[in-house]
């Protein structure tokens, strides 16, 4: 008996895995690069910066773009700066707390998340830095006194309840709180972990 | 840090119990092929249907001279659907039912599991409570909690052809017949993904039963088990 069902079971899974396995994936991916893969100029940027800690290197690839992130901790900070490939600098982004916020700021982004969520945990936040290379090459050495020049913008996770669904949103708004953008964070599946 | 310090503890901990009772002990090798398929319903509704088959390729009982013969021994089907409670978290309910020579044997599994996605490592917990009933034995209950990590070999996450490290340990106790009694299991496997839809895990499933009984049955099982998405 355990054969014919055997049998059955393995026509019925070719059956149903014929079309899923050569379908096209959507392709997003983050993976580790050594140093010799950066790009020059993106080297330059984090030597100049003469880190004690180790600096960890990985490309990203999105939906049609690909970036050089560059992740180590300053000053008891979790630092990620982000290139193109060519070695340009997009941005720096730096975690920090939700105490570290402008009243101002915080309440603008209650007020928002209030209004999105029936009920709301923030997870994790980064302060975005937007500027020239030079600029931001200050910033991050903490000499650039002031915001001239340079863009402000908060990166926030937050898990968002409504009456019936739990989801992650990433939120970006502006350094005076306004609502710029808002994406569902897509959880991983998990079941090779569960079942 | 704390998490990846109590994942090597528990991991420690089985190995050190499961290795310091081996006096009076027999053991099996098999294979343990699986195949999970995954489906998506609406409203935070999902469906697990696992197949499973045990094949043995030696075993030696008591230390007596060990049979090398391969033997089918049995299969596995079990469907279980499980229903979104929280951000990473699940409640589900199901039914297996196992192919044993002649024998039919029939279980109720019901679980509770959640993951928590850590910057370099995905961690999840299983509890499950089972009740397994057959025609000639009284019925089986066991309580079992299960944690596994999936740490990725390239990156903060296993991505799209990326190999991936699965290791976990699972705890299971059981009460038959008054008769109470601990299994210990250990899972080291190498997984890929090999798309969205698809991963393959290969490895070892070793397992330690009977333990509080005089006779333990080490059993090393190759598992090679095939997630698939519908």
């Amino acid at each position: 008996m355990p054969n014919y069902f055997n049998v059955i079971f393995i026509c019925i899974l070719l059956a149903l895995c014929s079309n899923s396995l050569f379908a096209q994936s959507k392709y997003e991916m983050e993976k580790r690069i050594k140093e010799e893969d950066v790009p020059t100029r993106a080297l330059h940027f984090i030597d100049s910066l003469r880190l004690v800690k180790k600096v960890r290197w990985y490309l990203e690839k999105g939906f049609g773009r690909s970036s050089i992130e560059a992740k180590f901790k300053l000053n008891k900070k979790k630092y990620s700066v982000e290139f193109d490939t060519t070695g340009s600098i997009e941005d720096i982004e730096v975690q920090i707390k939700w105490d570290n916020l402008q009243p101002k700021s915080k309440d603008a982004i209650t007020n928002i998340l209030k209004e999105d969520c029936k009920k709301f945990k923030i997870r994790k936040i980064q302060i975005q830095y937007l500027g020239s290379r030079a600029v931001l090459l200050e910033k991050i050495r903490d000499k650039h006194d002031s915001m001239n020049n340079i863009i402000i913008r908060y990166e926030i996770v937050v898990r968002c309840s409504e009456t019936k669904s739990v989801a992650l949103f990433e939120y970006l708004f502006s350094e005076t709180g306004e609502k710029l953008s808002v994406s569902e964070i897509l959880i991983e599946n998990a079941s090779n972990l569960v079942y | 840090m704390y998490i990846k310090g109590l994942v090597c503890f528990f991991l420690f901990l089985s190995l050190a119990f499961s290795s310091s009772t081996f006096a009076q002990s027999s053991y099996q090798i098999g294979g343990l092929p699986a195949v999970n398929l995954n489906y998506k319903l609406k409203k935070g509704w999902t469906l697990n249907f696992k197949f499973e088959s045990r094949h043995l390729f030696q075993r030696d009982i008591l230390n007596a001279e060990s049979d090398n013969s391969y033997r089918y021994v049995l299969s596995d089907y079990s469907l279980i659907g499980a229903k979104k409670v929280g951000l990473n978290s699940r409640i589900a309910g199901g039914y297996l039912l196992r192919l044993l020579g002649d024998k039919i044997v029939n279980r109720a599994i019901f679980q509770y599991s959640t993951t928590q996605n850590l910057s370099n490592l995905k961690l999840a917990h299983r509890i499950v409570f089972d009740q397994t009933f057959s025609q000639n034995e009284t019925p089986e209950h066991r309580i079992r909690y299960r944690l596994v990590c999936e740490i990725p070999m390239n990156g903060q996450s296993a991505d799209l052809r990326e190999f991936y490290l699965k290791v976990g340990s699972e705890w299971l106790n059981s009460i038959q017949d008054s008769k109470y009694d601990i299994e210990i299991r250990l899972i080291p496997l190498l997984g890929y993904t090999i798309t969205e839809k698809h991963k393959i895990e290969i490895g070892l499933d070793y397992r330690a039963s009977s333990i509080l009984n005089s006779n333990i049955r080490h059993n090393y099982w190759i598992a090679l088990n095939w997630f698939i998405e519908l």
